[in-house]
């Protein structure tokens, strides 16, 4: 049976999805159905790194257009 | 635009044959990442330069570069390297093996001798309007305790969770191990969920 220290160190991989050899992925499911505290922990911190990722964002045209200027200056030097 | 129009190899063909327009539409959508990425180690006007001092390192390298990794990894890559060499101008280096580091688990404490939970975590109010990981106060509170965060946890945190990079680009990136990534990141997001746990029972950051 794993112990929930284990299962909170390995809750990481869960959350990033990672392919995890067949014994652990049961090892963690028995776990995750009898332990309503791991449960609960890996259900939140799926929210809270969901919560993290940050949106793609663009810069505005012009001030794209300096950053390009900038640089080809430099080049020119 | 989208991002991933940026990485096909017609593109990447235009940019390497110094295409003035191809590269401003780089710089329009990669700058804000970049910059996040800068920021993480650096002061925002010092991030600022790291940033334009990779536009310049990265617009001459461009003829070279192969194509084996995304542009974006490649343009990270140059632009944390740039902002490791201003670290190292002030006497910084930052560390990416854990052990060397002296942060442990910020949740380690709270389970028993047997790995079991002595204080299991708190039921996090997820949904309706007061829901805990909306609030404003609690966004702060996030921000201030990332920017606390040792050097590479943060960097490992910005890169992983909040840009959503995956390990072998991040790898790649910071010149680590994944097993490393791993470790910095667990210990990043521990000391995240502490903090939002204690939000939760006391209001307070």
């Amino acid at each position: 049976m794993l112990k929930c220290q284990h299962v909170e160190q390995r809750a990481d991989a869960l959350v990033d999805g990672e392919k995890l050899p067949l014994g652990e992925r049961l090892a963690l499911r028995t776990h995750l159905m009898i332990c309503r505290h791991c449960r609960r922990y890996l259900r939140q911190l799926y929210a809270l790194v969901s919560k993290l990722r940050g949106a793609d964002q663009a810069l505005p045209e012009d001030e794209a257009e300096k950053i390009v200027t900038r640089t080809l200056e430099d080049r020119g030097r | 635009m989208a991002n991933a129009d940026l990485e096909t190899p017609e593109f990447i063909e235009r940019l390497r044959a110094g295409d003035r327009a191809a590269f401003a539409l780089v710089v329009k959508h990669y700058h804000p990442r970049l910059l996040g990425a800068a920021r993480t180690l650096l002061q925002p006007a010092d991030a600022e330069e790291a940033v334009q001092d990779g536009w310049i390192a990265a617009h001459r390298a461009l003829p070279k570069f192969e194509g084996r990794s995304a542009l974006l990894t490649w343009l990270t890559r140059i632009v944390i390297n740039q902002a490791r060499m201003q670290l190292r101008k002030r006497g910084r280096e930052i560390q990416f093996d854990p052990t060397e580091e002296d942060a442990t688990d910020a949740l380690a404490h709270r389970f028993n001798a047997n790995g079991h939970w002595q204080q299991p975590p708190r039921a996090w109010t997820l949904s309706g309007p007061d829901a805990l990981l909306t609030r404003d106060e609690l966004q702060r509170c996030l921000e201030t305790h990332i920017h606390a965060m040792p050097d590479n946890q943060r960097l490992a945190l910005q890169l992983r969770d909040i840009q959503g990079l995956d390990f072998d680009a991040i790898c790649n990136i910071l010149d680590v191990s994944a097993s490393n990534v791993r470790v910095l990141l667990h210990r990043a997001r521990a000391r995240l969920f502490e903090m939002v746990d204690r939000f939760q029972e006391t209001g307070e950051c």
